[in-house]
């Protein structure tokens, strides 16, 4: 429906202006722009980034970015994408929300709104990525320290996000429970693992939808490392993630059904993983 | 504001406000193929093709389409003439009621602009939101192999 409330549609020529629009208006930075219709604020300006040059995937020495403004089907039909990690991203991009709105959604929206269902956090999360921002000033950090931080982030703008080369031997996977092909998800988890001299020298499972935003379940990942990845490590992992993973009720499940979830979750994650650590070798 | 865009090949301008979404313009201009369905993004019934990707009208702001081209379903003909997958929906039988009709043709329209020797599994992703409350999607899936017997040059 129509957003009465606003009065006016900027197109920024540069960062900066665009940055300068945010904090002299009762503005809303958009990009793809669903959500601003889905959920309208009390924004009169709204400052399409689109026009900036922040779209497009590159492969780098440290890993492949991807620019703010790049819808998820750019992303999920990149051939940069479908080698990384053993196309992982592209993999879970099919399954989040439906073509139609993946034509339409960005990378950069889909992190800086961070539903708490958000499907492609819990996946950046678990990989490591690292985002780029401007609020007058450009800064580089961590995606978990992204949300953890006090970042504000409806006065600043996302123009890139990162995700990291691994050497050797690396896997990923995503797994995520809904109802129906583009229902958000009840539960949605997502590991990575690199394996050193048969054991794992690095792992991060980020599990979100709890129904809290995702979070990288730290006591999960410390069980894996220094250990092969058997099934008494990932038995251990489970227990972790079940133990220390906060889950809540709400009108999609019970915090019960979700304990569950986060087992059966990361118990399917690592068949992935190893089938993959099987392909590549 | 004005926009401009090429709408079903023809450039066009309108006099929009900065809140309108496209799905209201196209509606209100008299593309009333452009169904008004759930207006959340969920059921497809308003998909367009906006520079030759399928997107929910719904969910698109006017001025986003500045500059841009739009085609919905009534710009799928050419000369007077059904596109291929038009006729293999009549012809497979995969119009019941219609209202999804225009939202499915626009979404497999993106599919074989892309992939023209689409997996059944490809097909059921790219109708995937595309909501038909009449049927089990099976006759549109149906019709859309047929559209591409029928592009390869085969003869059903």
């Amino acid at each position: 429906m129509a957003l009465t409330k606003v009065t006016r549609f900027i197109r920024p020529r540069t960062l900066a202006e665009a940055f300068s629009a945010l904090t002299e208006n009762q503005a809303r930075i958009i990009a793809g722009g669903i959500d601003v219709i889905l959920f309208p604020n009390e924004a009169t300006a709204l400052i399409d980034i689109t026009s900036l040059p922040l779209s497009g995937i590159e492969q780098g020495s440290d890993g492949i970015t991807i620019g703010a403004t790049t819808t998820l089907t750019e992303v999920l039909e990149s051939s940069i994408v479908k080698d990384y990690l053993g196309g992982v991203v592209a993999d879970a991009l099919h399954t989040v929300a439906s073509p139609l709105q993946r034509n339409l959604g960005t990378i950069g929206g889909s992190l800086v709104i961070a539903h708490p269902w958000s499907d492609v956090i819990t996946l950046f999360l678990a990989l490591g990525a690292r985002v780029r921002y401007f609020d007058g000033e450009e800064h580089e950090v961590p995606l978990s320290d992204f949300y953890a931080r006090n970042v504000h982030r409806q006065k600043m703008i996302l123009t890139q996000v990162e995700l990291p080369a691994f050497p050797g031997e690396s896997a990923a996977a995503f797994w995520k429970f809904s109802r129906t092909a583009f229902d958000i998800a009840i539960l949605n988890c997502a590991a990575f693992v690199r394996i050193e001299e048969g054991v794992c020298a690095e792992a991060r499972i980020a599990v979100g939808g709890t129904p809290a935003r995702a979070a990288i379940a730290t006591a999960a990942g410390e069980a894996l490392v220094g250990n092969p990845l058997s099934p008494a490590t990932i038995d251990a992992a489970v227990a972790a993630a079940q133990g220390k993973v906060e889950v809540r009720d709400d009108m999609r499940a019970s915090a019960d059904y979700r304990r569950e979830l986060v087992a059966t979750g990361i118990r399917r994650l690592f068949s992935q993983v190893k089938e993959r650590l099987e392909g590549s070798g | 504001m004005r926009i401009e865009m090429i709408l079903n090949g023809v450039r066009r301008g309108f006099e929009i406000e900065p809140g309108d979404t496209l799905l209201e313009l196209l509606r209100r201009e008299g593309y009333k193929g452009v169904k008004k369905g759930c207006e959340t993004g969920d059921c497809g019934a308003c998909a367009v093709l906006l520079d030759g990707r399928a997107v929910n009208s719904c969910l698109v702001l006017a001025a986003k389409a500045d500059g841009r081209t739009v085609t919905t379903v009534e710009g799928l003909e050419a000369d007077g003439r059904l596109s291929v997958l038009q006729e293999a929906f009549l012809d497979a039988g995969a119009v019941q009621c219609g209202y999804c009709t225009p939202g499915m043709l626009i979404a497999a329209t993106d599919l074989l602009n892309r992939n023209p020797h689409p997996s059944e599994e490809e097909i059921r992703e790219a109708i995937s939101g595309n909501l038909c409350r009449c049927t089990g999607y099976v006759k549109q899936v149906e019709a859309i192999e047929l559209a591409v017997r029928r592009m390869e040059g085969k003869d059903v």
